[in-house]
């Protein structure tokens, strides 16, 4: 999901705790903001830290003089290889940047019914990936390479990894007890940032610290909780949601790291990139959030109430955008399952569900 | 029917007399080098008000819509081409300049326009709408304001990704290569708020100008800065291809259109957000990856942004006043009943439509403008006029200003990080002060 996604509904959350709504309207306390700030909190982890501090076992730098595909085919099988040797094997491939807006791409395949590797040297595009006229490689036995592994391998996807601007994909082999080699795309991303485990720590920290330094504030008797366990909750519960919203994808998480190794496979409902399920999210957040607001102000007696009725409020402005939402999607579904059907239209070069996920864009 | 006869009673027809005077104004505003759209109709209005004896109250209001309605659509032209006068602007410019440098900034502005003409109709479907929901709105979000602001502060912080591309080996040299980006987003911020506190607290704008205090620190984080770019980095532009047809289908129509919509209304409803905010989260709350969608969706927010934070002032009984242009309109206005605002609505749909009709010649005038005079100069003439107009409205004391915020301007542009760091001039002391800590940050930095 995008990062907007996560951060109102890590809000929406924490909006349902009516002490923190009465903590922001009458004491003007920024506390909602908190369960925001950790919604978007595992992606930041994962995207402004652990991605630096990951160790590839091979780095693939190609030279933009001296271009080959063999050679790069070669450094990731590789990788291969020593996962097939010692159980796991990580590959980091970079980009070729030879001007400040002029790149040299190419793409790398894995072709699970020959086993192979196989690597396409591309144009020279700009950082929008436009292409430049005539810029592919001339020498056929260069531009392309298809190199052989001594194992069967497999992926939750079959396309081609685009590698042209910014940095490159990291790719992690891991090798599974049924003998065959798992491609891991993304191995630093999705892990222990988007564990369970881990906003159960965060919030035990905070916890310990506000049990000190946070004292009960006004009108105790109103409230279940207590005001120093209010802001371990919300940051619990907002990187929750954010891992819960992440499940519905493609790629999954590591939910219980470091007592699981891996990260389990994401249901498969919707894609993060996709429009109408992260606005789906969004509108849900804030329709909670404004429902919340109000039935949570403060003297509901000596005020009146924004939403009057809450059936009407839910039915206009839940139930129908819900409504034409359910047709879009299912509209564009059925579309997208009929193009699939169409011979020869198969986009082989597009990107993959997963990819969309890990693109630092889409977050 | 009642709506129609109320519009084209003769007693009216002047107001449109005005509204069309306020759209053609609007293009002489648009050409003003690299300065907001606020001061600007404020100093205009100084000089109109001068002739508030013949004109009736509404006139004015007639020549506001039109003002703004037209300045919302047409002033995407001279920013494509000679650069943004604030930050709602400079959102758009980004890849609008992408389009420019590919000959392709006419489609750029037909399709921004497109965006445009869409929020307006939305605008006026949804007018009678507000009258239902807005009053409820404003009675749940009125006590939570400041914490809304401060949570678009936090995300705009935190939604800014690294953007380092160093391969070295050690892990800390790409770590820092990474967060340079980043650091100096949070540093453009904050030292940005810093300003926008010090600016607020002691003006150094002198009294008269007082309601200009603004000005040279909008032109100096935004306006010159860009001239600035556009003098060191753009020798001449490309030749511009002017299609006579263009590509579009009604998905990419109502995508960007309810994508721009949302992100206006926010931008409109919600004190000190711009336009370049609220489009920055409609944009990742509807998932927009694609340019043409981008580009027609800006042209949606801004003009919501613009009109509709207009718009939402005369919703009979529920003073808002949200924007530059209600604050300036709010001496003038004594009574607002439903009359007012369908008037207001009947003439935003005409001076739309006006506007939209001018946006191709404009266009077109613009490009031979650029095609004639080399574009290098264009900026260097732009900004020879913007230095010594602050000066002859501000002062040294605005002049002071306006370097102290150009040095600020130049971090993003330097380093390639997000502009709209820069909004935190505004965000920060108002998200502080409606939270009631202004006086304390106040009270630290000695400026009380």
């Amino acid at each position: 999901m995008k990062g907007f996604t996560h951060f109102i509904s890590g809000i929406a959350v924490a909006s349902f705790f009516p002490q923190a709504v009465h903590m922001a309207s009458q004491e003007q306390s920024f506390i909602l903001c908190l369960g925001g700030i950790f919604g978007i909190m595992p992606d930041t982890l994962d995207f402004k830290f652990a991605r630096y501090f990951h160790k590839s076992d091979f780095e693939i730098r190609p030279d933009p003089a001296n271009l080959d595909a063999r050679i790069i085919a070669e450094g990731v099988a590789q990788a291969i290889n020593k996962a097939i040797k010692e159980g796991r094997g990580t590959v980091q491939l970079h980009t070729m940047q030879l001007a400040s807006n002029r790149w040299r791409s190419y793409t790398l395949g894995f072709d699970s019914a020959s086993s192979e590797v196989v690597v396409e040297i591309g144009p020279e595009v700009d950082t929008g990936q436009i292409p430049f006229e005539g810029t592919e490689l001339k020498d056929p036995a260069r531009a392309s390479a298809r190199v052989k592994v001594d194992c069967e391998f497999f992926q939750q996807f079959d396309k081609k990894s685009q590698i042209a601007i910014m940095t490159g994909p990291c790719f992690e082999f891991v090798k599974r007890e049924t003998g065959k080699v798992e491609i891991v795309f993304l191995p630093w991303h999705r892990t222990w940032s988007h564990s369970f485990t881990l906003g159960l720590l965060i919030a035990l920290i905070v916890g310990l610290f506000t049990w000190f330094m946070v004292p009960e504030g006004p009108n105790p008797e109103l409230y279940s909780v207590p005001r120093w366990l209010l802001y371990p909750l919300i940051i619990l519960f907002g990187s929750m949601v954010h891992i819960i919203e992440d499940s519905t994808g493609f790629m999954g998480n590591n939910l219980f790291y470091p007592f699981t190794k891996d990260r389990t496979n994401g249901l498969g409902l919707m894609s993060a990139a996709e429009a109408i399920p992260n606005f789906l999210f969004v509108w849900t957040s804030i329709i909670a959030i404004m429902y919340n607001l109000d039935r949570f102000r403060w003297a509901p007696e000596a005020t009146p109430p924004g939403i009057e009725n809450p059936v009407t409020f839910f039915t206009w402005f839940y139930l129908l955008p819900l409504a034409v939402m359910a047709y879009f999607f299912f509209k564009g579904k059925k579309e997208k399952a009929a193009k699939k059907e169409a011979p020869g239209k198969v986009d082989f070069d597009a990107q993959t569900s997963v990819e969309r996920e890990t693109d630092a864009s889409v977050i | 029917m009642a709506f129609l006869e109320h519009l084209l009673h003769p007693q009216y027809l002047d107001l449109f007399y005005f509204s069309a005077l306020g759209v053609l104004f609007s293009c002489l505003i648009s050409f003003l080098p690299a300065l907001h759209i606020y001061n600007v109709i404020g100093i205009f209005l100084l000089v109109i008000l001068k002739f508030e004896a013949t004109m009736a109250p509404m006139q004015l209001i007639s020549l506001c819509i039109g003002m703004i309605v037209g300045y919302s659509i047409l002033n995407t032209v001279p920013a494509t081409y000679f650069g943004p006068g604030d930050e709602s602007l400079s959102y758009y410019i980004l890849p609008s300049a992408d389009w420019l440098a590919k000959g392709r900034g006419y489609e750029s502005i037909i399709l921004t326009g497109v965006g445009a003409l869409g929020g307006i109709i939305m605008l006026a479907i949804m007018a009678p709408l507000f009258l239902l929901f807005l009053p409820g709105l404003k009675t749940i979000t009125s006590p939570h304001m400041f914490w809304i602001i401060g949570a678009v502060i936090s995300y705009m912080v935190l939604s800014e990704w690294p953007k380092g591309i160093s391969q070295s080996d050690s892990c800390w040299a790409n770590f820092f290569e990474g967060w340079k980006f980043l650091g100096v987003g949070l540093i453009t911020f904050f030292l940005s708020g810093l300003l926008g506190f010090i600016v607020m607290a002691k003006t150094m704008v002198p009294v008269d100008f007082a309601f200009q205090s603004i000005t040279p620190v909008f032109v100096g984080l935004f306006a010159i800065p860009w001239l600035i770019t556009n003098i060191i980095n753009i020798g001449s532009i490309p030749k511009q291809h002017e299609s006579p047809s263009m590509e579009l289908d009604w998905e990419l129509v109502v995508r960007g259109t309810f994508g721009g919509f949302l992100g206006g209304f926010f931008a409109a409803y919600v004190p000190i957000v711009t336009a370049g905010v609220g489009g920055l989260m409609a944009g990742h709350a509807t998932a927009q990856r694609d340019g043409r969608l981008f580009v027609m969706s800006y042209g949606t927010c801004k003009t919501v942004y613009y009109v509709g934070s207009f718009l939402l002032f005369f919703i009979p009984g529920l003073s808002l006043t949200r924007g530059g242009l209600a604050w300036i309109v709010t001496p003038v206005v004594t009574v607002l009943t439903m009359k007012e605002y369908v008037l207001f609505v009947g003439l935003m749909l005409f001076s739309a439509g006006l506007a939209f009709l001018m946006l191709m010649p404009f266009t077109r005038l613009c490009i031979r403008m650029v095609e004639k005079f080399p574009y290098h100069w264009v900026s260097v003439i732009a900004l020879i006029l913007v230095v010594p107009g602050v000066y002859s409205f501000t002062g040294w004391g605005g002049m002071a200003i306006m370097t102290v915020a150009t040095g600020i301007g130049l971090l993003p542009v330097m380093f390639q990080a997000r502009r709209m760091n820069l909004m935190g001039v505004l965000l920060l002391p108002v998200c502080l002060n409606m939270a009631g800590y202004g006086n304390d940050v106040l009270r630290f930095l000695g400026l009380i």
